[in-house]
């Protein structure tokens, strides 16, 4: 790649982000509003399991864990979330595609453009409570290691990578059936107990926790959750890592296919 | 992070070197396969059980060549295949089978360079950013078609004198009437300065003013700069300020493809002589009737149809026998003349 292609590529990820963050700046109060609903679930089930380690620790996890685990879980949801299926279900079925495919430009770059300039926005916020809460609160201060941090930083990514892939590829379903959305609500329902959401995978059944182990759900959340908080180490954060390269290839894997033949399909029945 | 688009092959056609016929397409036919399904619970069932599919042949076995520089219009009723035909023209629908050839490309698979070449404008979809000024979609263009910068504003200048959007650019999309948002797609979509302009309906539910200021803004910039446009339309008025050419096309297929004037005589059997009677009475609508048809009679105006040959005989006729102020020979009402079209067809023997 020369690097003036390279350039181009920068000024149009710059234009894209330029339009996504205006955008956003318009509807400050949703914004508000999908932040709290980002807080209120950790927050809640935080509670739950606060009151249950009432009278000590709960399979290992004290109080003080609880607390680090469900605000670490917080900060990776929000960088991790992919709101695409509702995006494509929407453009697929206005007809607002059209115009996308007649640009020339993929239309997943204006997709991934939003998802940085949401995340940033979000996850900055929660960020800056978290300082505040951590200055007063010694129990959600995090351990701190340059490289544990940098490799928390790499599975975040992976996994806002995968979540991206399962969110556009849902969504190109649309291109078959009006219950895209349905499908990825299911997918949230299930990622609830899966994923870590809920509770950290150490607490859930042994049954549950091995269903969980042979799908996505764990490397979606839980594995950047507990690399952040310094709860995996050795041949577990390997382990994690490489689950996440493959279930991100099967998932790009995914989205290529829905991508060809939903086009296909577009292209032979129209919009 | 890499996409590709599907398929990714970019196929560049040769062209023949010294102005190349712009559009291309051979035999295009766009059969849809559609599921059919009888109302209610029991159908929804049935459908979900032993689903039974029916073909529509929006497009039937259409054939036409455009030039560069010609402004063409698609002319025909709702669900013709207008629409049809254009998103095969841009690559996003392919044909069923047939050739078709688009600024050297095949659209479907002609990839960026391609995408370069033309500008799509859908006159019910909006590609301005809703909640942001018009302007945002401008500079947004501008680094998706690598537009540099002064080419971007010497052209964001033209367009918005052209346009008279001088008022508009720092407002929200969604402020803007219906007429200056129209205004602003057009900008938005010419900044890159395609050779090949597509317009599905472009006036859709414009007021009269406004669509004025359309017709009069896509004659200028194909003066300027010797685009070619292929629009559809529903108003006959686009059509004749603009299209040197029209397709008529109905039910899938393409009926007539030619001068608008040329379809006129050959379509229009009849002239129409409009009359101003001079004083004087005695001229009663019978007297009238016997030159022929009386279309309308209100003194002292009246309109006659008579047939096309016989047309200046009977105006002699008439300025001899009868009190005449004024007359006038005129071809009917180009709606007269395409509805004929559409309900007929356009025979060969029909001149």
């Amino acid at each position: 790649m020369s690097r003036l292609v390279r350039w181009e590529w920068l000024r149009r990820y710059g234009a894209l982000l330029r339009v996504a963050w205006l955008q956003d700046l318009q509807y400050r109060a949703s914004i508000v509003l999908w932040l709290l609903w980002g807080v209120t679930e950790p927050a809640v089930a935080l509670g739950i399991w606060w009151a249950i380690a009432a009278d000590g620790p709960v399979q290992g996890y004290a109080r003080a864990d609880f607390a680090r685990y469900f605000f670490a879980l917080m900060l990776v949801n929000q960088l991790t979330i992919a709101w695409d299926s509702w995006y494509l279900d929407s453009w697929i079925r206005e007809g607002e595609l059209n115009f996308r495919l007649a640009r020339p430009i993929h239309p997943a770059h204006e997709a991934v453009a939003e998802n940085i300039a949401y995340k940033a926005r979000t996850a900055g916020m929660i960020l800056v409570v978290w300082l505040i809460v951590a200055a007063a609160w010694p129990a959600v201060r995090l351990p701190f290691g340059a490289g544990q941090w940098a490799l928390a930083a790499a599975a975040v990514l992976l996994a806002a990578a995968m979540r991206f892939f399962i969110s556009f590829a849902t969504g190109l379903l649309a291109f078959w059936t009006t219950r895209a959305t349905a499908i990825m609500e299911l997918h949230a329902g299930i990622s609830l107990f899966l994923s870590g959401r809920l509770a950290p995978l150490a607490l859930l059944p042994p049954a549950v926790a091995r269903v969980a182990g042979f799908f996505w759900f764990p490397y979606m959340l839980a594995f950047p959750v507990d690399l952040l908080t310094g709860a995996v180490h050795g041949a577990a954060v390997v382990q994690g890592f490489v689950g996440q390269a493959v279930w991100l290839a099967v998932w790009v894997g995914a989205y290529r296919l829905t991508w060809t033949r939903g086009l296909r399909r577009y292209g032979a029945v129209g919009g | 992070m890499c996409f590709r688009r599907a398929p990714t092959a970019s196929l560049r056609l040769n062209s023949p070197p010294h102005m190349p016929t712009i559009v291309t397409a051979e035999r295009l036919s766009k059969t849809f396969r559609v599921k059919v399904r009888d109302p209610g619970l029991k159908g929804a069932l049935a459908a979900l059980l032993r689903p039974r599919y029916r073909d529509v042949h929006a497009v039937r076995d259409v054939t036409f060549r455009i030039e560069p520089g010609e402004i063409v219009a698609f002319l025909g009723p709702n669900g013709a295949g207008k629409t049809t035909t254009l998103k095969m023209l841009t690559g996003l629908l392919y044909p069923t089978t047939g050739r078709v050839e688009v600024a050297g490309f095949v659209p479907w698979t002609g990839g960026r360079d391609f995408k370069r070449r033309i500008a799509l404008v859908l006159g019910n979809r909006q590609q301005l950013v809703w909640d942001l000024p018009p302007e945002e979609t401008f500079l947004l263009n501008r680094a998706i078609y690598d537009i540099a910068e002064p080419a971007y504003r010497e052209r964001l200048v033209e367009l918005v004198d052209l346009l008279e959007l001088r008022d508009v650019l720092d407002k929200p999309v969604r402020q803007l009437s219906l007429g200056e948002r129209m205004k602003c797609e057009l900008a938005a979509a010419l900044l890159h300065h395609p050779p090949l302009l597509f317009l599905d309906e472009p006036t859709l539910g414009l007021d009269v003013t406004a669509q004025e200021a359309i017709r009069r803004f896509l004659s200028q910039y194909r003066e300027r700069h010797g685009a070619t446009v292929l629009l559809t339309s529903h108003y006959m008025q686009d059509v004749t300020a603009l299209a040197s050419r029209v397709l008529i096309i109905n039910r899938g297929r393409l009926l007539y493809d030619g001068a608008l004037d040329a379809l006129v005589t050959r379509m229009a059997r009849i002239k129409r002589i409009e009359l101003v009677l001079g004083p004087g009475d005695g001229v009663t609508a019978e007297a009238l009737a016997t030159f022929g048809t009386v279309k309308s009679f209100h003194f002292p105006n009246a309109v006659l149809e008579v047939r096309r040959e016989e047309a200046a005989a009977t105006s002699a006729r008439l300025l001899a026998a009868l009190p005449v102020a004024d007359l006038s020979i005129e071809d009917p009402p180009i709606e007269d003349v395409i509805r004929q079209a559409f309900a007929h067809g356009v025979g060969q023997d029909d001149a």
